[in-house]
């Protein structure tokens, strides 16, 4: 006995499919489009730096930077400055990610917690924190737990709002229902809250990991010594030029690749939400 | 009254404290009493409380002024015997058909073959089999109506608070939910305390229509239904269409009382 | 009422004040890393007065406020032209893409290595930092621009430039005026780090001045007034958004 709910469901089901092909097909011809333009900025970036409009300090080559950094890996520079920024702004990230969920759902579960930090993080949120770096060197030195501090300082800030704001935003029937069935005041936050406000937290999760690697690298420039930030500015006091445009494309491909899997694991941890089609600027 | 009252709410007065803003009297002096396994109709225009006075008797709201006991118990939190069913659903999205039916059953630690068996037989009575393991942002309105009426039955309530269920549905699938509710009802019998302001649909579904006011609201009129069919060819009956007569005259007045407020 | 709210919320802030003041004098952190806030404000007040602080200021706000206006014309400009002609949009939009996950202060020793230590660099920096987020606001503002309001308005004779003004630039606005948000944001972020790292003027520079000739109480003062003047050019703009935004409901 067909239903009309079935049936328009069952309709749904198969729109959904044929939706997820025409998504593919999408996104293959937007990657498409992606490379292309890397490819013509590649060409153009090799092109004008050999028409002699700019001197080879100016604008090294794509190929000799290419050089370069292949140099680099074989030495093994590349992998211990890359291995130590990444480690760095990773940690830094995880302690702002789990510091930040805590202090938020803290926040919103106790009035004075949330009395206390809330103008701390209101004002806060849009200062240049970075600008602590010389007090936090001058508390904790110049070695990687300064580097990491700052990581936790600036990262932890967009965690909280998120949280706070997600939370906030779950629906009472939400937890009513929960209620309804039982469940205790202590599994709420767990079972219920975080769950239902996580797609808020992705959201300021995604914001938090490049702050952390924007925050890195520039501690790394102004301490110096080894990691991406550090080899880039010390190649640019020595004039070094295929040496900064080396930690340039390093860098970007870095933070690209680190944007990609948290996209990526937001779509796998959020299966169950409906979000719009992305734009088609990120 | 005769016979013994399950639910009994006496003289219950409430206000509605907004955060920015006055407080609004929202109830005043509402005295009910519901008998076990009745179907219960509450009526009124839209503002009225009726809704109010569902989340009191569920326990999510505090009762401040007068008393509310079920089964002779005061009323002090939510609880599995008084499940809800909300005008929005209000399924857990990160989780499965199935995982949201389960939830309750999990609560109440019952054994995972049991839970199983449990969940499936109710997704089974709603007519949501293939769909178990779809989330609810892949599902129509009904079937998520649907899945929130089985995951509510899923833990034995004694009681059912329905919040205008079929309120954000379309007519068509409204008139399909409203069939396959009595059916449900019938074959397991409940009390039922069903909100709505669809005339209508209260004389179809219930066996007492209770009429509320314009807020703040109290219970104007008290009104028994007995037909001797449910089918939807009752609609053109002529007890009927007298009956949905009678209870939207008493209803007029507060509707457009009603509309006034909004509008001042 | 709402003055003592405001003052109840931002309380936290003068207990900190407070408790930073006690931790300091009552030596429980050692005085030398945390110097009482007292003596901070004093420093505060002697970089005024001997124009230290003004000076370096002004060079720092100079090239902020230099950098964004470049920013916000041209990546203004560019983000409308984007989401009019498709052409351009294929072409840009995915160098936009590209550069937007890049750590904008990897191009801090760049712009070292083309124009040195000066103002140019920080003016450069800044300007192709910001440039990214005022493209995609007014790109997504312009993309937004409802359908319905631009056919009436080329219906009634609009050219398409006197269309991009009257109907596409208002309603892109809100995203627009976002973007440049964050673009400011970005702006203080970039100057601060870039004059830490290299510089002969500037907050950055006093800063590291300070610090490394151990004058502490200065550059906490130095610190402090760069964050807040962060946080109040954030909250300026925020007014002045909300005026500009005030037939928005």
């Amino acid at each position: 006995m067909a239903r009309v709910e079935d049936q328009a469901g069952l309709a749904a089901a198969e729109a959904d499919i044929s939706q997820a092909g025409a998504r593919r097909l999408d996104l293959a011809f937007r990657s498409g489009a992606g490379v292309f333009s890397v490819l013509l900025l590649l060409l153009f970036w090799q092109g004008f730096a050999h028409s002699g409009r700019v001197t080879p300090f100016m604008l090294p080559s794509f190929t000799v930077v290419l050089t370069y950094i292949k140099n680099d890996a074989i030495g093994g520079d590349l992998w211990i400055n890359l291995g130590l920024t990444l480690y760095r702004a990773t940690v830094g990230f995880l302690i702002a990610a789990v510091g930040g969920i805590t202090l938020g759902a803290l926040m919103s579960r106790n009035k004075y917690i949330h009395w206390f930090f809330d103008p701390i993080i209101s004002v806060g949120f849009p200062m240049p924190k970075i600008a602590f770096l010389p007090v936090i060197i001058l508390w904790l030195g110049v070695y990687d737990v300064a580097k990491i501090s700052i990581v936790v300082f600036d990262a932890t800030f967009p965690v909280v709002t998120a949280t706070l704001a997600g939370i906030a935003a779950v629906e009472k029937e939400l937890l009513w229902s929960a209620r309804n069935m039982g469940a205790s005041e202590r599994a709420m936050m767990w079972q219920i809250v975080l769950p239902a406000a996580s797609p808020q937290i992705l959201t300021g999760l995604q914001v938090a990991l490049p702050i952390a690697l924007i925050v890195e690298i520039i501690a790394e420039m102004v301490m110096g010594g080894y990691g991406l930030g550090g080899a880039m500015m010390g190649a640019s006091r020595f004039a070094n030029s295929p040496g900064v445009f080396a930690g340039i494309v390093e860098i970007a491909v870095i933070g690209f690749i680190l944007i990609k899997a948290m996209a990526m694991i937001r779509r796998r941890l959020l299966i169950w939400h409906q979000e719009a089609a992305e734009p088609t600027t990120a | 009254m005769d016979g013994q009252a399950q639910i009994v709410i006496d003289k219950v007065n409430h206000t509605y404290r907004p955060p920015r803003g006055r407080p609004v009297p929202a109830l005043a002096n509402v005295s009910l009493e519901v008998r076990p396994r009745e179907f219960l109709a509450l009526l009124g225009p839209s503002g009225c409380g009726k809704s109010t006075l569902l989340y009191l008797v569920g326990g999510f709201l505090p009762t401040e002024r007068g008393r509310i006991e079920v089964e002779g118990k005061p009323v002090i939190k939510p609880g599995p015997d008084r499940g809800i069913v909300f005008q929005h659903f209000a399924l857990f999205p990160w989780k499965t058909v199935r995982g949201n039916i389960l939830y309750g059953l999990e609560r109440q630690g019952l054994p995972r073959a049991e839970r199983e068996a449990r969940a499936q037989s109710f997704i089974d009575l709603v007519n949501l089999n293939g769909f178990e393991d779809s989330y609810p942002s892949q599902l129509s309105g009904g079937m998520k109506q649907r899945t929130a009426i089985a995951r509510t039955l899923a833990i034995d309530p004694n009681i059912l608070l329905m919040d205008e269920p079929f309120g954000a549905l379309d007519a068509q699938t409204r008139s399909l939910m409203q069939t396959e509710l009595l059916s449900i009802w019938q074959r397991t019998p409940k009390t039922v305390i069903f909100v709505t302001h669809d005339v209508q649909e209260a004389v179809y579904l219930a066996e007492r229509v209770a009429v509320m006011s314009a807020r703040p609201g109290r219970i104007k009129a008290i009104v028994d239904i007995k037909f001797g069919r449910r089918d939807p060819g009752i609609f053109r009956s002529k007890e009927f269409v007298e009956k949905v007569d009678e209870l939207w005259n008493l209803v007029r007045d507060e509707a457009l009382k009603a509309q006034e407020a909004k509008a001042s | 009422m709402t003055a003592i709210k405001t003052l109840i919320r931002y309380s936290p802030l003068v207990l900190l004040a407070l408790l930073w003041e006690a931790l300091a004098r009552l030596n429980i952190v050692d005085s030398l890393a945390l110097p009482p806030l007292s003596k901070v404000a004093v420093a505060w007040i002697d970089l005024i007065r001997d124009g230290e602080l003004i000076t370096n200021g002004e060079a720092s706000l100079y090239r902020a406020f230099m950098g964004l206006l470049l920013a916000v014309l041209f990546g203004g400009v560019l983000g409308m032209a984007m989401a009019r002609w498709r052409t351009l949009d294929i072409f840009v939009n995915p160098l936009v893409e590209l550069f937007y996950p890049l750590p904008k202060s990897a191009l801090i020793p760049i712009t070292v290595l083309w124009l040195g230590f000066g103002d140019g660099s920080k003016i450069l920096l800044i300007f192709l930092a910001c440039m990214i987020p005022v493209t995609i606001g007014a790109y997504n503002g312009a993309r937004g621009s409802e359908q319905v309001l631009v056919w009436s308005a080329r219906s009634m004779g609009a050219s398409r430039m006197r269309m991009m003004w009257d109907v596409v630039m208002p309603s892109a606005l809100p995203e627009l005026l976002n973007g440049i948000r964050t673009g400011l944001a970005l702006a203080f972020i970039l100057l601060v780090s870039s004059e830490l790292i290299v510089s002969q003027q500037g907050f950055g520079y006093l800063i590291g001045y300070l610090g490394s000739t151990g004058a502490y109480e200065g550059m906490y003062a130095v610190v402090l007034t760069v964050a807040f003047l962060g946080f109040a050019a954030d909250r300026l703009y925020q007014v002045l958004m909300q005026w500009l935004l005030r037939w928005r409901e």
